[in-house]
């Protein structure tokens, strides 16, 4: 195979997964702040869910 | 793109709404995001073909340009956000709070697709260019927008007081007004990035064998966008809520 071709591939691979690394990355922190604010939330009292929550 | 990002504010809203009774609807926003997600994906790879002067490098514009496009977008919101913060916080406080959920939702989401665009294009240019950075008008703009939104988001969350707000909408608004300097950068000035392809000069546009599956990334890439929107706005509204109930419960003690 063309080794420009190869270098091309390797270049676009790596920018698709740089892309879904940053993504996910922020969406798993994104999760886990939404996690420990309901955690908080139910301490609270419940704002948005009182019946699910953990301190009832 | 004041009115898209009005009308995506207005999605967002919806969503937020939805979320704590209509969880189908979620679910199915979801789904479809994942799929045309994938779809975007197929047509980028197996249906577009390769550019004839690139090669298989020019299928980074599939990622490159939509999170560009979002950021700006997503931007905007947070310009609305902003304004909308300033104009109603003395008269209408819990208005001001969802407006200031947006502006900081908008900002945050925005700098992930900013950092989308600042780490795949250098990427690109390696190939292209045989250098990762140049300090031309396209690129230099790109980075200003980022790091004042970054300051934006440092602010936010170092700076205590009830001024934070106000001061955080202030550099919001001024941040927005770096967007359409980044869009008309390479129009203005001679760049090493290349001259637009759409709205460019005369002869400028994408051949209509990869035009679809642009198309479809873009949709793809906005719909993914408006899905963590949603979830970000939703989350500050809790903390905002939060906050309160906090600020309510240690002035009972």
């Amino acid at each position: 195979m063309d080794p420009t071709a190869i270098l091309d591939h390797q270049f676009r691979v790596a920018a698709y997964i740089v892309t879904w690394v940053i993504q996910l990355g922020y969406l798993a922190w994104l999760g886990t702040k939404w996690r420990a604010q309901k955690r908080d939330a139910g301490r609270a009292g419940g704002l948005d869910h009182p019946g699910k929550s953990p301190a009832r | 793109m004041a009115a898209c990002a009005c009308l995506t504010a207005a999605v967002v809203h919806w969503i937020y709404r939805a979320f704590p009774m209509k969880k189908l609807a979620i679910g199915i926003s979801v789904l479809i995001t994942l799929a045309l997600m994938a779809w975007g994906y197929y047509q980028a790879i197996y249906v577009a073909p390769n550019d004839a002067m690139q090669g298989e490098i020019f299928r980074i514009i599939y990622y490159h340009v939509p999170s560009a496009s979002v950021a700006f977008l997503f931007f905007a919101v947070s310009l609305v956000g902003s304004i909308g913060y300033l104009a109603s916080r003395r008269e209408h406080a819990e208005r001001a709070q969802m407006f200031d959920a947006w502006a900081l939702a908008g900002a945050e989401v925005g700098v992930v697709f900013c950092t989308v665009v600042l780490t795949t294009g250098p990427i690109w240019g390696r190939r292209a260019w045989g250098i990762w950075w140049t300090w031309d008008a396209r690129l230099t703009t790109t980075l200003v927008l980022w790091l004042i939104y970054m300051s934006y988001l440092l602010l936010r969350r170092f700076a205590a007081g009830p001024q934070m707000q106000t001061l955080a909408a202030v550099l919001g608004i001024f941040g927005a007004l770096d967007v359409p300097i980044v869009y008309m950068s390479n129009r203005w000035w001679r760049t090493q990035h290349p001259a637009p392809v759409f709205g460019g000069a005369e002869g400028s546009g994408m051949d209509p064998s990869m035009l679809g599956a642009f198309l479809w990334n873009m949709l793809a890439w906005f719909a993914w966008g408006v899905l963590i929107l949603a979830l970000r706005y939703h989350v500050e509204r809790q903390h905002q809520k939060i906050a309160a109930a906090e600020a309510q419960a240690a002035l009972n003690a």
